[in-house]
């Protein structure tokens, strides 16, 4: 009998695992066509899930505007200044903007690409998000000269910032009672920067793969299938998503 | 406990259950119970009549997870949120300032798993699943160093109407990604090792230049030197880990008195 259920559950996951590819790849070759076949998707599997008591997460509403869509890139200069005006009122007509939007890639099967998420940072520059982190949990240590986060700035900056206070205390600059929430605060090599309001993150995996886990906690995270050849509208509808969403805080 | 509910699985849940058991399973999930007042204005009942029914929901969660072996459950009841961080979370940190000046332990002996163990879920294994429902996405500052690598899932169900088939569902996607996420963990871990390691060789060379030996001499010598400074390290921090416990296992005793 465990056999059996052994089988049920393979073929279940294979199945799972088909739809997630097939997805995944149609989403990066056939961009217009992938959102009419992702809406078909998400309608067959809630007819077919629903009776069993499933529901489905709500995608970040996809871009209803898809007559601008992949080629702006190489568009001449009059369309690019509209481009960026466009985005600018974009930016002023929601309820709230991000100050401080995280950007996470757990894809891992090719290098990230790097013009995509150029493209990310500029959109995220040109509507008006004033701190930009991006995030490679497979990136141990970073050169460039572009703020680029991996985990040493996560878990072992606390541990580094803990090594410094217990200095501090034993050369009695400090007392042990003097650490609370904004002396750590002060000793994180974050000190100044604003936590993150936002992270949208692309990829299958459903972590955050240790991205700065003292700041994130009232970050909202959204999470987009791939960052390849993401559109603005696929952008644009994440912040649409954040502007609306409602930060109760137990009141 | 009694108010956990009785009552064993129904037939199809009991056959999904069977195929879920199939794959990988959680051995720690951790809730955030959202929804309660959402749902209360929705039945239009009372808000504490919300709670209630939230707590009900707990009981018959927990029953579940027993039924699928899940055996370690922490929860975050979602009532009241503190907009500051807690201090609570960062008295792990003010002890080890404390014991760092009475010379119990080096700076150095600092390091992540023994923050750790500091932390007051230090008997736990870190949770494999997060769930938050109510449609919320985000941590709400709930185990926010516990749950760095697990698998976030976020369900639009509010908390009072969860169902088995949404547990279901929050394991297969724990299944989906368990693979990936094992690895992200690995590779992690590696990662600590090797920068351990590292730090290590580097005040082994030290150690040795101020003795006036060559830094890269007998590859013997490095290694028993390399072996004696990370079993140091381990006993100072035992040490300490022992001592901190005493001081847990005196305040809670010293909780219970005052409380009668």
């Amino acid at each position: 009998m465990t056999g059996l259920y052994e089988l049920v559950w393979r073929v279940l996951h294979a199945l799972l695992c088909l739809h997630r590819t097939l997805t995944s790849w149609l989403r990066v070759r056939f961009g217009t066509w992938n959102w009419i076949w992702r809406r078909c998707c998400r309608a067959a599997s809630a007819a077919v899930l629903a009776p069993l008591g499933f529901t489905l997460r709500k995608p970040p509403a996809v871009g209803r505007n898809r007559r601008h869509h992949r080629h702006p890139r190489a568009g001449p200069a009059p369309a690019a200044a509209h481009r960026r005006l466009r985005w600018r009122a974009d930016g002023r007509s929601l309820e709230k903007l991000p100050v401080h939007m995280g950007l996470v890639i757990t894809e891992e099967e090719q290098e990230p690409s790097f013009s995509d998420i150029a493209s990310l940072v500029v959109w995220c520059m040109a509507v008006g998000i004033s701190y930009i982190s991006v995030y490679d949990h497979q990136v141990l240590n970073c050169q460039s000269s572009v703020k680029v986060l991996s985990p040493e700035d996560g878990k072992a900056d606390i541990v580094r910032a803990a090594q410094d206070f217990c200095q501090l205390v034993a050369q009695q600059q400090k007392k042990s009672t003097d650490l609370d929430v904004d002396m750590l605060d002060s000793l994180l090599s974050s000190n100044g920067f604003p936590d993150p309001d936002l992270v949208l993150k692309f990829g299958p995996v459903d972590s955050t793969l240790g991205f700065l886990p003292w700041h994130i906690r009232l970050t909202e995270i959204i999470s987009l299938p791939s960052h390849l050849n993401i559109s603005y509208e696929d952008f644009f509808s994440a912040l649409r998503q954040y502007a609306a969403c409602e930060q109760r805080l137990g009141k | 406990m009694s108010w956990v509910k009785e009552g064993e699985l129904s037939f199809w849940e009991r056959f999904c259950a069977n195929i879920i058991k199939a794959g990988p399973m959680p051995k720690h999930i951790a809730f955030i119970m959202d929804g309660n007042r959402r749902y209360a204005k929705k039945c239009q009942v009372e808000r504490q009549e919300g709670h209630s029914q939230g707590f009900n929901k707990l009981a018959e969660t927990l029953r579940w997870c027993l039924n699928l072996g899940i055996l370690e459950v922490t929860v975050y009841a979602f009532s009241i949120e503190n907009f500051k961080r807690s201090k609570s979370e960062v008295d792990g940190l003010m002890d080890l300032a404390r014991e760092k000046f009475s010379r119990l332990m080096e700076e150095h002996d600092v390091s992540e798993s023994l923050l750790d163990k500091c932390l007051y879920t230090n008997h736990s294994p870190h949770p494999d699943i997060l769930i938050r429902t109510s449609g919320e996405v985000r941590l709400s500052d709930f185990l926010l160093w516990q749950t760095s690598h697990s698998c976030l899932v976020f369900q639009p169900v509010l908390w009072p109407e969860y169902t088995f088939w949404n547990l279901c569902e929050a394991i297969l996607q724990f299944q989906m990604n368990h693979s990936m996420l094992q690895k992200a963990r690995d590779v992690y871990a590696e990662e600590r090792k090797r920068q351990q390691l590292e730090r290590d060789q580097a005040a082994v060379t030290e150690q040795l230049l101020q003795e006036g030996l060559p830094a890269s001499g007998d590859p013997q010598l490095r290694r028993t030197r390399l072996h004696k400074l990370s079993a140091r390290r381990e006993e100072r921090v035992q040490g300490f880990l022992q001592a901190l416990e005493l001081k847990r296992a005196d305040w809670l005793a010293h909780l219970g008195t005052a409380s009668t």
